[in-house]
């Protein structure tokens, strides 16, 4: 079966009948296949799912998040992570096993108000998810501009395997560190480059939807225009 | 219900209500969505001159925790009317009749809402009524539903608003205030127009079987003229500035 | 309400380091208050309305008049009675229910910074002295929160009262008649303008976002009428303000405030 063009599609409207398999944002109503969400529909292999032009973000193993420390308990801090649901992380993944942590221990580590680069290590619904800071790149974030965009922005800004921000930080002299909950941090020692790569991760969230938005930061990045 | 006596003239021999309306024709509707910057989705809505501002946060964590369910999101939702919405004013706290409105709405929409996917949390829809003028529940309804799309809740289908009713023995479609006041009945619809099932029905007054029919067909098919206001205000915010790709 | 937020460390460091060097985070000078437009009229079926939106907080502030039996006291004037509500809609943390303290203060704040300032002669306002006054309501109602909603309060009310048409009633048979489609103009004497400043260390910054109100150690709101006096202040926060802290305050809002009127008066101007 071939790939049908894609198509806008809002609550309860048709994408297409017969034998489809429903896989995200889409369910089957009798013979049809429906859009449960606002988004891009895309047919291809006879399936039929939906990519969502908005909404907030859901933890998923493996994703490296950004979040930021809102309270602990003696065993675990509580992070928001952007997200209905907060990351746990355990003050065994910073201390050891066998460590047991006191009160003032948690905070002089990570206090209230910090930023994290974690990743989700459990995401089931039954409970808050576990994220871990132990790894590369990951632990707590001590410089740099927080920026926040819609998660489902986050992989027109990452681009067909990272070139669209790649891009971003050769031609701005930044680096950019991307959390798939929409939260990123950018940092640079040009205040320049700086606030150029921030203009053009705004340009992408304003114009995620368009053909041509690859030559249109590109136009942005290039111009002499600070 | 009103019935009360009034000067106004209601329906004149030429088939014209009172706003210049036919027996038919919904008042003028608009929508917007998108107009808040904190809420995750709203919908800013006028139906003749209802003022109606819906936002929508969600889904999110459920305080106090022994409310929320581990095993689906909840739908909470408040209809609300701000003090000079209404003729004489109207004291902050919430009146029975909201509360009410709140749950009635809230039971139009759970069978278009799809939870399950967010155990422990909730969603929930606030609904202010800034200007009323008749048909605020509808009008409510219809602006939750957008709003609840702006957010990106999933859902079964849309709910469209509109009320049937019957004045100076006429069915009509879309009471207004007066018609409310000096009318002979009022049945508020909430409708799924791809899954064709009404979600929400009330009425007030009194009207034959035949009547009943006629009302609820009339008032389908308005909420089929709503449901395209909808979806343009949808296509408005999330598809007008680009080409697909 | 806001008191719930945290604003992350980064955040905070960026402020401090910005004010440093004369700078705050969205480029406005100390000074400066955010972008205001106001439109008034929005809710035609109430006596008079007014949608005030300061950067990206928005309030809409309703006048209702109806007649009302006078306080026992004051017999001879008429009732002027300022509400404030966050709605729900208007910011993740705002709470249904029952007011919370900040709502409270928001809500007695404005009421006070209108009706100290005598906006309106409420001796003019009276149908039958001790029997029967003119009451006005202006209820707030805010619908998006990014910041200082004592001023937007105060500059949608203002703007309210001041666009407001007062139905005229006539004593019939010892009860108030309206006398349809026949109004007065409200007897406004003044316009009061608010003026709110967060103090940040030693920096005082004027209308403040949310993000500055999150981290700052102590805040004062003063209010001051067309004449350049002061009728209302408050101040809040955990921190507190020099003698001389406390008199620049007052001569910027003085300033600050003089400016703000301007665009209250040609909002009541674009809509006639």
């Amino acid at each position: 079966m071939s790939s049908e063009r894609k198509r806008h599609v809002i609550p309860g409207e048709v994408i297409t009948s017969g034998p489809y398999r429903s896989e995200q944002n889409t369910i089957q109503v009798g013979e049809n296949i429906v859009s449960t969400i606002v988004g891009l529909s895309d047919v291809h292999d006879g399936s039929v799912r939906v990519i969502p032009l908005t909404g907030g973000y859901m933890p998923k193993d493996d994703d490296l998040v950004i979040g930021k420390i809102v309270s602990h308990s003696s065993l675990s801090w509580t992070a928001d992570i952007n997200s209905c649901y907060a990351g746990m992380l355990p003050a065994s993944d910073v201390f050891g096993r066998d460590y047991s942590s006191s009160s003032d221990d948690m905070t002089a580590k990570l206090a209230k108000g910090d930023l994290i680069a974690a990743r989700i290590v459990n995401a089931d619904k039954t409970r808050d998810p576990l994220i871990t800071i132990s790894g590369r790149e990951l632990g707590k974030i001590d410089s740099g501009e927080l920026v926040k965009i819609s998660p489902n922005k986050v992989p027109r800004l990452i681009g067909k395997r990272g070139s669209m921000i790649q891009m971003i930080e050769s031609s701005t002299n930044s680096q950019i560190t991307i959390g798939q909950n929409g939260l990123l941090v950018v940092s640079s020692e040009d205040p320049n480059g700086l606030l150029k790569a921030i203009r053009a991760i705004e340009l992408i969230e304003e114009q995620a939807h368009v053909a041509n938005l690859t030559d249109q930061v590109n136009e942005m990045l290039e111009s002499k225009s600070e | 219900m009103g019935g009360r006596d009034t000067d106004i003239v209601l329906l004149d021999e030429n088939g014209i209500r009172s706003d210049g309306r036919k027996v038919n024709e919904t008042r003028k509707v608009t929508i917007k969505a998108g107009v808040l910057k904190n809420a995750n989705g709203s919908a800013y809505i006028e139906f003749g001159d209802n003022k109606i501002l819906v936002g929508v946060y969600g889904p999110r964590d459920v305080h106090p925790k022994h409310l929320s369910d581990t095993d689906t999101g909840i739908l909470r939702c408040r209809y609300h009317m701000v003090p000079f919405s209404v003729g004489e004013r109207k004291k902050p706290a919430p009146s029975r009749r909201e509360v009410e409105i709140s749950k009635v709405i809230k039971e139009a929409l759970e069978p278009a809402v799809m939870l399950k996917e967010f155990p422990r949390t909730a969603v929930d829809v606030y609904m202010e009524v800034l200007q009323a003028d008749g048909g605020t529940r509808c009008a409510a309804l219809t602006g939750a539903s957008v709003a609840l799309a702006d957010a990106g809740i999933p859902m079964r289908d849309l709910v469209a608003g509109c009320a049937a009713g019957k004045a100076a023995d006429a069915v009509i479609l879309d009471v207004n205030n007066e018609e409310d006041q000096a009318g002979q009945a009022d049945l508020p619809i909430g409708y799924m127009p791809n899954l064709k099932k009404i979600t929400l029905l009330q009425l007030d007054g009194v009207l034959t079987p035949e009547e009943y029919k006629q009302c609820i067909e009339i008032g389908i098919d308005g909420c089929n003229q709503v449901y395209e206001i909808q979806k343009k205000a949808l296509q408005d915010k999330f598809f007008s500035n680009g080409e697909k790709q | 309400m806001s008191d719930g937020l945290i604003i992350d460390q980064l955040k905070k460091t960026q402020i401090l380091e910005l004010l440093q060097e004369g700078k705050r985070v969205d480029g406005r000078q100390f000074e400066e208050p955010r972008k205001l437009s106001i439109d008034v009229g929005v809710i035609p079926k109430a006596e008079g309305s007014a949608r005030a939106r300061l950067g990206d907080t928005e309030v809409v502030a309703g006048v209702k008049v109806q007649p009302e039996r006078p306080f026992p006291d004051t017999g001879d004037k008429g009732m002027l009675i300022c509400t404030a509500e966050i709605l729900p809609i208007a910011h993740s943390t705002a709470e249904t229910g029952p007011p919370q303290p900040d709502v409270v203060e928001l809500a007695r704040v404005t009421d006070r910074g209108i009706r100290e300032s005598g906006m309106l002669d409420m001796k003019q306002l009276v149908l039958e002295k001790d029997k029967s006054v003119i009451g006005i309501f202006c209820d707030n109602a805010v619908t998006d929160h990014d910041g200082n909603l004592f001023d937007a309060c105060s500059y949608a009310s203002t703007a309210a009262i001041n666009s407001c048409k007062i139905p005229k009633y006539e004593m019939q048979d010892e009860r108030p008649v309206k006398i349809e489609d026949e109004f007065i103009e409200p007897p406004i004497t003044t316009l009061p303008v608010s003026v709110t400043m967060a103090k940040i260390g030693d920096f005082i910054l004027v209308d403040p976002t949310i993000e500055e109100w999150g981290i700052m150690d102590a805040r004062i709101t003063i209010t001051s009428n067309s004449d350049g006096n002061v009728v209302a202040l408050q101040k809040g926060g955990s921190d507190g303000f020099t003698q001389e802290e406390l008199i620049k305050c007052a001569e910027l809002s003085i300033k600050v405030g003089s400016k703000i009127r301007e665009i209250i008066k040609q909002s009541k101007q674009s809509d006639n």
